[in-house]
């Protein structure tokens, strides 16, 4: 039986192990403009890293948008997730399709379609402008609000589906029965459907946080050259900047507070709800 | 405790109807059984008057208080789930006491309820399990207690021993129907097994298709049942389809005389012969009225079923079973036997009334 997983195994030691390995060793290695890098052992990169008033605001602006966007896609997708997993009409796994659908759609071809939409000359703000709404152009892009919105647009469906699938193994006699006892929509609602769903909203959250904390095709592209997260930061220093050690350090540093949140945010929700 | 009455209860799904202008009256203290096969209404009905789901039309009232469009959680009814639908993220006291929370109890006087309560059902010593730690039996007290404990003006139980063995079915069968009325509960009880409802009810509603039937004790269902249906449903019962010959006779489809005595309160649409296996006695050799071949016979412990091929028509009979010296004891299939009843055991019934 244990031969079952060897191929998996295979896969991640060859393709993620292997190269997270090299790339701690990069990391500690030191940045020279002319021979790519230096061979070292040294903790300075990390430090740099975590002093540099640039990178600490990287790290933070990232960290913000991906609680905000979390909490926020949260709170958005449970009514939704509820309700999917309540809804017992013919229609309901065209439902679940659709919800899909979006992860369907890459991500720059999306970003890029609301370029067109909302950029400065784009068609929301031509048509406000043509009839008289707006004199100047509102600044819809380009903003932390509009990175905000749209990675919320984009890990939207995997909230809903993680949390709906829970809701949906939560018998609908225990809202009856709570109801029978006395309970309102409200109170059955926090007392027994919320705790009872705890472990969706904990695997949904994660993930959530996850693809926020690494994204990159929306935030470069609706978050505009100012705007700066981990992922394009560590791109920006392999590719522009040509600075290996750095890139590797970032990326690690990225690792790090991903997992850092990760596994605090499972072990406060574990003790909150008694999640097994 | 309240009184229940259910006026012109419709429920339509789409073009389905599921119950149909359904009358029902449950009195103080009183047990009313709701007995049908799967589909007729029974549950649907037990879900209205819980107020899960509203009707299409008529009322719901408890005493004289009209309920039909109060919320579930505001009809202060105690239902006791088929699933029992304990709170698995909660002890079993604090299932207990939920009902208690919601009304605004104190922690105190909670606990000291529940501690009551879960000593009624016998179940003090495993207040802080989770219902996963707790057996199906254990499981269904709780939710007994659950719904006890918020003194209830209706206590509603549906099919509340159907996940128990049968053993453990008697015995809480007992249970329950005690509770019941040293607590003076009036109870709707929703069930698809007869021996329950005769067992447990006051009074039964034998439903089919969203109507009612028949509504009677149990010994009124079992002995005058009003059509074939309820004489089938309610228990075990030689039914043949047929017309009446004579005063003194019915004549099947097939062509078997069998005697009947005239009843002077016969439906006009009598067409069905219908006699309880119990009250057939089996004679030897074909010297009866009634005679032919005995095609199995099946030892139930303290009862003996035979079958008897009669023409075209099979005859269930239950005699205790013989003792060893009795000829019955020695009866074996081909047999040739004569059955005997009593002319005014048989029954002449509408198929549906």
């Amino acid at each position: 039986m244990a031969l079952l997983v060897v191929p998996a195994c295979l896969l991640v030691l060859a393709l993620l192990v292997g190269p997270m390995v090299l790339m701690f060793r990069i990391s500690l290695e030191q940045f020279s403009p002319t021979e790519l890098m230096i061979a070292t052992v040294s903790p300075d990169n990390y430090v740099r890293a975590a002093t540099d008033p640039y990178y600490q605001e990287v790290i933070l602006s990232t960290l913000g948008v991906a609680l905000l966007c979390t909490a926020l896609t949260l709170v958005i997708a449970y009514p939704a997730a509820y309700w999917l997993a309540r809804l017992q009409s013919g229609w309901k796994s065209l439902v679940v399709i659709a919800t899909m659908f979006p992860l369907l759609v890459g991500n720059v071809v999306r970003a890029a379609g609301w370029m067109a939409l909302f950029d400065r000359g784009g068609l929301v703000n031509q048509t406000l402008l043509a009839i008289g709404v707006i004199r100047e152009p509102l600044a819809l892009m380009y903003t932390p609000k509009a990175v905000v919105l749209g990675i919320i647009a984009v890990v939207l469906p995997y909230m809903i589906l993680t949390i709906s699938a829970v809701i949906e193994s939560i018998p609908r006699d225990l809202e009856d029965a709570a109801s029978n006892l006395g309970a309102s929509a409200m109170r059955t609602f926090w007392r027994v459907i919320l705790p009872l769903s705890a472990p969706g909203v904990a695997a949904g959250s994660i993930l959530v946080f996850v693809l926020c904390m690494n994204t990159y095709a929306t935030a470069v592209l609706l978050g505009g050259p100012r705007f700066k997260m981990m992922a394009p930061a560590v791109f920006d220093q392999f590719v522009r900047g040509n600075n290996w050690p750095m890139g590797a350090t970032l990326a690690f540093m990225l690792l790090a507070v991903t997992m850092t949140f990760t596994v605090l945010g499972s072990v406060v929700f574990a003790r909150r709800y008694r999640v097994r | 405790m309240a009184r229940l009455s259910v006026e012109r209860l419709t429920k339509r799904f789409g073009a389905a109807v599921a119950v149909d202008g359904l009358e029902l009256a449950v009195r103080e203290g009183e047990l009313v059984a709701l007995l049908g096969p799967s589909g007729c209404g029974k549950t649907t009905t037990l879900r209205m008057v819980a107020g899960f789901l509203p009707p299409t039309s008529g009322r719901v009232l408890f005493d004289d208080e009209d309920v039909t469009r109060l919320p579930a959680y505001r009809r202060s009814t105690g239902m006791v789930f088929q699933s029992y639908a304990l709170f698995p993220h909660m002890t079993a006291a604090q299932n207990v006491g939920f009902g208690l929370e919601m009304r605004g109890l104190g922690a105190a006087e909670r606990a000291a309820k529940v501690a009551d309560v879960l000593k009624l059902v016998r179940l003090s010593h495993l207040a802080d399990r989770l219902p996963r730690e707790l057996s199906g039996g254990q499981q269904q007290r709780v939710a007994l207690a659950r719904a006890l404990v918020i003194n209830p003006k209706l206590f509603l139980l549906d099919e509340p021993l159907s996940n128990l063995d049968a053993k453990l079915r008697a015995e809480v069968r007992i249970e329950i129907r005690t509770l019941q009325q040293r607590l003076g509960l009036t109870t709707l009880l929703v069930t698809h097994d007869r021996e329950e409802a005769l067992t447990m009810a006051d009074r039964l509603v034998v439903m089919e298709s969203g109507r009612v039937r028949q509504i009677g004790t149990p010994k009124e269902l079992y002995d005058e049942p009003a059509d074939a249906f309820v004489a089938d449903f309610v228990g075990r019962c030689n039914i043949l389809p047929g017309r009446r010959e004579s005063e003194t006779h019915f004549r099947t489809e097939g062509g078997l005389l069998l005697p009947v005595a005239p009843a002077a309160d016969e439906h006009k649409d009598a067409t069905a012969f219908a006699l309880r296996p119990e009250r057939i006695t089996i004679g030897f050799g074909a010297d009866g009225e009634i005679s032919g071949a005995v095609r199995a016979v099946t030892y139930l412990g303290p009862q003996t079923e035979v079958h008897v091929r009669v023409g075209d028509a099979s005859f269930v009979v239950i005699r205790p079973t013989p003792g060893d010296d009795d000829r019955l004891a020695s009866i074996k299939p081909d047999d040739i036997v004569s059955l005997v009843w009593d002319r005014r055991a048989p029954r002449l019934l509408p198929q549906i009334s």
